[in-house]
């Protein structure tokens, strides 16, 4: 990538600490947080919930204030009302005025926007009719389902015809139909070249069509990079069934393994490489017991998160 | 940049007209001037400027009653449903936004009078008093002083919750109506203590007093142009500097 071109987001060093509750206990939600997002990238921020997602998205569209480093978007401080012209928001669980009808809410944001009379018309129809709530376009928000929230939060986001695009939890409280059909959108966004952030707990929803995923745990941003990458970073893992180990050998099983789980007299074991799984079979061949199955596991982007996950428990 | 402005005052304005409690106040009020045909009969010679005093005063209190309600939930709500998210992702400065809801919130107490005034007139009519427009005075100075009354509900809106907000607003209402008395008290009291807080309060506390000249119109005293826009120009000064005040919290502010 051109070292010329200005990442369409940067963060240096980008911490926050909250304080909250009656004894104002510290919250580090985000620690020494580095990120570049390059233009025409769909980055997935992954996360479990609480990693501070939300908190970092907050920063982005300057909703909040680092506690300390700084973030850029389009090269500028995020609070600058010319960046917020080129971006698209929407939040975690949107929620907008309830007394307004779809069409009205689509108006408004258009003119907050600075679109047009004319031009924010027609995109307002265009937008309900991408987000499939044309029938929808004249009822007052109050009654809207979480997912028809969604859509129209997603019209609203497009509405200026952002060149970033950032979702937080765009595909949180969706039914799968839901979220195929915003995956789609993003993948629309995509193609029409948008540089796309956004932030999920879902690992299944980045999977799909990611560029770039980061992993953040606890408000430090484990792993960045292609989906591939991480996932080949290190060996694959094998399941091995054993059954009728007992008492000691049990034990040693247990630790040989990265990961084991009894269930009755059988354990399944999870290895890494072939060394391993001779280790076992010389001690299940000690022990007199069976091997009953040995699977071969790619791994998945869900064994990565969760190993993530372990470790920064550990910590 | 007033377009901006423009959108979110209509969009105050609209939540204002689509939600109850505007409407409850205006159908309360158009009742209680109403009832002055009930007394109908007392309303002969000095009766009549009675029922103009009620009258008027009635407008007063239900605008009063609106500015500190709605005023008191303007801000605090958009921050509450997260509404606010979507208001400042756009490129809408902060100071727009506070301006945008402030004049949102001053359009539908101007739209209120106008209702109540026109009921106000019809039943003066109706009634059988002469009406003069030389009433609408009054009503100008009160809207004056809905200025500075909204200003100070968006303050408090902006951080504490309605109901405080509400409290409070109404506070310096009351008190900003006897800043004269505050300056006495704190001339003749001996304690060095209440000297300080009335002292401190009459300098901070707007002075209300002046915008009401009901007593004035209502018995065809002579007014005083100069009086009168020198207290619309205080008026006009302390909103900004209250503006001002809100808009330098709101700015700091995360959410
Ligand atoms: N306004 C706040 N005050 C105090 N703590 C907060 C606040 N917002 C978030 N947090 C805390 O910061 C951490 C990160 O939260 P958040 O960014 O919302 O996570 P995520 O979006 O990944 O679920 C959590 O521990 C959360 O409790
Ligand atoms: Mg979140």
């Amino acid at each position: 990538m051109s070292v010329l071109v200005e990442p369409v987001i940067q963060t240096v060093k980008l911490s926050k600490v909250y304080r909250s509750g009656f004894r104002m206990k510290r919250v580090r939600a985000l620690v020494d947080l580095d990120l570049e997002i390059e233009k025409g990238e769909t980055f997935g921020f992954l996360g479990p919930n609480g990693a501070g997602k939300t908190t970092l998205i907050k920063i982005l569209m300057g909703l909040a204030s680092p506690s300390s480093g700084q973030a850029r978007i389009f090269g500028r401080p995020p609070r600058d009302a010319r960046v917020k012209s080129r971006i698209g928001f929407l939040p975690e669980s949107p929620y907008f005025y309830e007394y307004l009808t779809a069409m009205e809410f689509l108006r408004l944001s258009a003119q907050l926007s600075g679109v047009p009379g004319q031009e924010a018309e027609a995109r307002v129809r265009r937008l309900l009719k991408l987000v499939r709530m044309e029938d929808a376009a004249n009822v007052q928000m109050r009654g809207f389902s979480r997912g028809m929230l969604q859509r129209i939060g997603v019209a609203q986001a497009l509405v200026n015809d952002p060149e970033l695009v950032i979702l937080d939890e765009p595909m949180g409280g969706l039914d799968p139909i839901g979220r195929k059909e915003f995956r789609d959108i993003i993948a629309k966004l995509r193609k029409q070249g948008k540089t796309v952030f956004f932030s999920t707990h879902i690992l299944s929803d980045v999977e799909m069509i990611c560029d770039r995923v980061g992993i953040v745990i606890a408000g430090r941003l484990v792993n960045t990079g292609r989906l591939t990458e991480i996932l080949t970073e290190k060996a694959e893992s094998i399941e091995v069934t054993v059954t009728g180990v007992t008492g000691k050998f049990r034990k040693v099983l247990e630790r040989v393994a990265q990961q084991s789980i009894r269930s009755g007299d059988s354990l399944l074991l999870t290895v890494r490489g072939d060394d391993e799984v001779e280790r076992v079979m010389a001690i299940v061949r000690e022990a007199k017991a069976k091997v009953s199955a040995i699977v071969p596991r790619r791994k998945t982007l869900e064994d990565y998160f969760m190993a993530r996950v372990r470790e920064a428990g550990r910590n | 940049m007033g377009s901006r402005i423009r959108g979110i005052a209509l969009n105050t304005f609209r939540e204002a007209i689509r939600d109850k409690v505007l409407l409850t106040l205006l159908v309360f009020a158009i009742l209680v001037m109403g009832s002055a045909k009930v007394i109908q009969p007392l309303a002969l010679g000095e009766e009549s400027k009675v029922i103009k005093d009620l009258g008027l005063a009635s407008i007063t209190l239900f605008c009063v009653l609106i500015a500190v309600l709605v005023g008191g939930r303007l801000v605090y709500k958009e921050v509450e449903k997260r509404t606010i998210y979507i208001m400042l992702s756009k490129p809408v400065r902060r100071w727009e936004f506070i301006l945008g809801k402030y004049f949102g919130l001053m359009a539908v107490l101007l739209v209120s009078m106008l209702i109540m005034t026109g009921g106000f007139y019809i039943t003066l009519f109706l009634t059988g008093i002469p009406a003069s427009a030389y009433l609408l005075w009054s009503l100008l100075m009160t809207l004056f002083e809905l200025a500075i009354l909204t200003a100070v509900a968006i303050l408090f809106s902006s951080f504490v919750t309605p109901i405080t907000s509400a409290v409070f607003t109404f506070a310096v209402y009351f008190v900003g109506h006897l800043t004269r008395d505050l300056r006495l008290l704190a001339a003749m009291s001996p304690s060095p203590v209440v000297k300080a807080v009335s002292q401190f309060l009459y300098y901070v506390l707007p002075n209300l007093s002046n915008f009401n000249i009901r007593g004035e119109v209502v018995h065809n005293v002579l007014l005083h142009p100069q009086a009168l826009a020198l207290s619309a120009l205080y008026a006009v000064v302390y909103t900004a500097t209250l503006l001002l005040v809100s808009v330098a919290i709101f700015s700091r502010k995360d959410f």
